[in-house]
């Protein structure tokens, strides 16, 4: 990987002299921004180009070459990795377009390229990318068809679309944003985005990573990657992952099928692993800037400066919206303000120096904020007024800045006039927003990263009460006919074996099994019809609740069994499954969806109107952590009712987040399991645990 | 006509409209690979073959011949 950020020598095989082309225009690239190692450009016609010897075929240049940047049609750009293997070429950039993209036979050019890479030992970015930069100063490559170099700075940027790139590339020119390496990586039919992941969690000109997805095709190693580089490096990694509506989810066999969108695991499975999704480039450069230009903030509480009200009054309410504090100035820091700013001033936080304010006055808050221990980090406000001297605030504001310890972000709000100022600010890398709201979030978003780097993420705690061999012969049972479709008693089984609570009860195979069963567990009991073809049991009549004597159960067996036969007359009836009713319980649902990118994914969300209306579940990835099983609880709005609200008791959080974990084991066991519902499940009162109230299975029949 | 005579033909043509000497150009030769022949130029290299034997090629097809070879090949199933 190093070769291809910091190789001595270049070839570009497939070069010519058309302007405009991007055989050409890599090539000037390259000559323009004074790469410190050797071109050689390899063209089949030409002689030379731009003044330099040009070569027939690759292996024909005399030297050594670390890295080849191909740039050949796709129907011959394997003739030329050939070579490039032959020549002892170990890394390349494949630009061509032509391949996966394109359908079956793009797809077999591709393979092709694998093969021959794999053949000479070669690695290779690309193919259908727009190639990469390097802007550290001892190789100066710019190894792409971008319009311009960006400036070096220590934003690493991961793009899997090529035409973003040059968008990308762009916006941050002209906001003066740095990069430290700047990759698209297309097709990534060898390097993938997760060794690239890896490349910069090493770079050390990186500190902040970003990138744009639009598909994960492996989730979990994604996971690992970003949970490796954010724990070992301390780099955020920021992520825009398109492609966020999902038509698939409603077509999906089971309620948690249903309720599970494929861009909702992908927030929690990010939000999981620590990666900072972001919605569009302006959100994500602007968190970017934040992480990359100013050092964290200790703690929320902010010193708002501004030279006017409303704007002040706007950062306030953004501030405390998302989390922040105001901080409360010392005494000396009000004695300070008060000698520093005119009467009319408005000395406590959020401070206002007043619409005449020049530099002095700003200068002088700034920095007593700076000095006031309360204080975490500073926001400067400014408006344009008639005798606001915009340019010198920008510059005392970045000489203000230097060499401090609390970030400093600034908002010119305005467009025309505040323009040579923000650049002031963005050239000397004062993170700066047009809009106070965007600049409260960044400084939470970070404030938030660097809180949780110090919260190591716990172990995966081991389940006891799993009694795996039970588990094993149901789960081959269940497996052995060819069905898909679970049902209740028999996935009720299954989730007992791995310790989840069974409901009291048992499989009738008869009424006077069934009023045995019923006297045994004590009244009142619900009866279900059980039958491997009947899955929505209440469709047909199957379901009686709160049966109270043995003479009730009696009748209610008849009923089910005629209603049953009546409305279903193919099925076969096993028996009617006799329970334990539970009354003074939340109702709660979990679930298991395997998701084909990021695996086993655990659900949770309160019953009735909160999941049929509100959506109001939450996701996991399974493994879960303990923390993370309570934090999927946490993060429902059904949360405040399982505490415990107007004065009603807490229910048994705790049994939930066991049982999330209990079924992530499951789900990782048995990765035939492709849905699993417990619907409803009963959550009691605090320390009194939980009742599956019904469950069922859907199984992958070709694993 | 015999194959030998198309493909120097076919050559003469190659020759002339990438500007090069015939004695440069190998049977096997790739047209881009080793001709270094553009978008622009393939397809002035299929209006100089029809010129040249005087046939209408089919010009989607024409345009994936790869090699001095295979378009002496082809030409040959229109003479």
């Amino acid at each position: 990987m190093e070769t291809l950020f910091h190789p001595k020598s270049v070839a570009v095989v497939g070069t010519n002299k058309v302007k405009g082309t991007v055989p050409h225009d890599i090539l000037d690239n390259i000559l323009k921004t004074d790469f410190e190692g050797v071109v050689y450009p390899v063209s089949p016609r030409e002689k030379s180009i731009k003044g330099i010897k040009a070569y027939k075929y690759v292996v024909d240049v005399p030297d050594d070459i670390d890295l080849a940047i191909l740039v050949f049609p796709s129907s011959v750009c394997h003739m030329a990795l050939e070579q490039c293997g032959q020549k002892g070429i170990k890394a390349a950039i494949i630009i061509s377009a032509g391949y996966k993209e394109v359908g079956e036979a793009g797809l077999a050019r591709e393979k092709q390229l694998i093969e021959i890479a794999r053949k000479y030992n070669m690695s290779f970015i690309g193919p259908n990318c727009l190639g990469v930069i390097n802007t550290d100063s001892r190789i100066n490559l710019n190894a792409s068809f971008a319009r311009e170099m960006p400036e070096t700075g220590n934003i690493g940027f991961l793009s899997q679309s090529g035409a973003l790139c040059t968008a990308v590339l762009d916006y941050a020119i002209a906001k003066h944003i740095g990069f430290s390496k700047f990759i698209s990586f297309g097709n990534k039919a060898d390097i993938s985005e997760i060794d690239l992941l890896y490349y910069l969690m090493e770079d050390e000109a990186t500190k902040v990573i970003l990138m744009y997805l639009e598909e994960v095709s492996d989730g979990r190693a994604l996971m690992q990657a970003a949970r490796d580089v954010i724990e070992k490096s301390g780099k955020p990694v920021l992520v825009i992952k398109s492609g966020r509506t999902d038509e698939g989810a409603s077509a999906a066999a089971s309620h948690t099928g249903s309720l599970t969108g494929k861009d909702e695991i992908c927030d929690a499975a990010f939000e999981q692993a620590g990666i900072i999704r972001c919605n569009n480039l302006e959100e994500m450069f602007n968190k970017a800037i934040a992480f990359a230009y100013q050092p964290p903030p200790v703690a929320e509480k902010v010193a708002i400066i501004t030279n006017a009200g409303g704007p002040g009054v706007l950062t306030t309410d953004a501030a405390i919206s998302n989390g922040l504090r105001l901080a409360r100035f010392s005494e000396e820091t009000t004695k300070i303000l008060k000698s520093a700013l005119p009467a009319t001033a408005n000395i406590n936080n959020p401070v206002d120096v007043i619409g005449d304010a020049r530099a002095d006055r700003y200068t002088a808050a700034i920095q007593a904020a700076f000095e006031d221990d309360d204080v975490d980090g500073v926001f400067v406000i400014l408006t344009p007024q008639s005798m606001t001297d915009i340019d010198t605030i920008a510059t005392e504001v970045t000489k203000i800045a230097e060499g401090q310890t609390k970030p400093i972000y600034a908002s010119f709000m305005g467009a025309r006039d505040v323009a040579s100022g923000v650049n002031i600010l963005q050239k000397h890398k004062i993170p700066h927003y047009t809009l106070p709201e965007s600049m409260c979030i960044s400084f939470r978003t970070v404030h938030h990263f660097h809180s949780s780097l110090k919260q190591k993420r716990a172990g995966v705690p081991t389940m006891d009460r799993i009694q795996a061999e039970l588990a094993k012969g149901l789960m081959d049972k269940a497996l052995s006919n060819g069905r898909e479709y679970i049902p209740e008693v028999e996935t009720i089984e299954i989730l007992k074996a791995y310790g989840l609570p069974a409901p009291q009860g048992k499989l009738a195979t008869s009424v006077e099994e069934a009023v045995e069963v019923a006297e045994q567990i004590g009244y009142p009991v619900v009866m279900k019809v059980v039958s491997d073809q009947i899955i929505h049991k209440s469709e047909v009549k199957g379901v009686e609740l709160s049966i109270k004597s043995a003479e009730d159960v009696k009748a209610a067996y008849q009923r089910i069994h005629e209603n049953a036969t009546a409305r279903m007359p193919e099925a076969t009836i096993k028996g009617i499954y006799v329970i334990k009713m539970i009354s003074g319980s939340e109702e709660i649902i979990l679930g298991i969806k395997r998701d084909p990118s990021f695996g086993p994914v655990l659900m949770f969300g309160l019953g009735g109107i909160f999941v049929e209306v509100f959506k109001d579940v939450s996701f996991g990835v399974a493994p879960l952590t303990l923390e993370e099983a309570h934090d999927m609880i946490k993060k429902t709005r059904a949360y405040k009712i399982l505490k415990g609200i107007r004065g009603l008791a807490p229910r048994d959080i705790d049994a939930i987040a066991e049982a999330l974990l209990r079924l992530g084991q499951l789900a990782l066991d048995y990765p035939q399991i492709e849905e699993l519902d417990i619907n409803p499940m009963f959550v009691l009162d605090e320390g009194q645990g939980s009742v599956i109230g019904d469950a069922r299975m859907i199984l992958n029949k070709t694993l | 006509m015999e194959k030998s005579e198309i493909l120097s033909r076919v050559k003469e043509v190659v020759g002339q409209v990438l500007s090069m000497d015939v004695s440069e150009i190998t049977d096997e030769a790739n047209f881009i690979f080793d001709l270094g022949a553009d978008s622009m130029q393939s397809v002035e290299l299929v209006a100089g073959f029809e010129e040249e034997f005087d046939v209408e090629l089919d010009q989607d097809k024409a345009l994936e011949v790869q090699t001095i070879n295979d378009a002496a090949n082809f030409v040959a199933e229109y003479v």
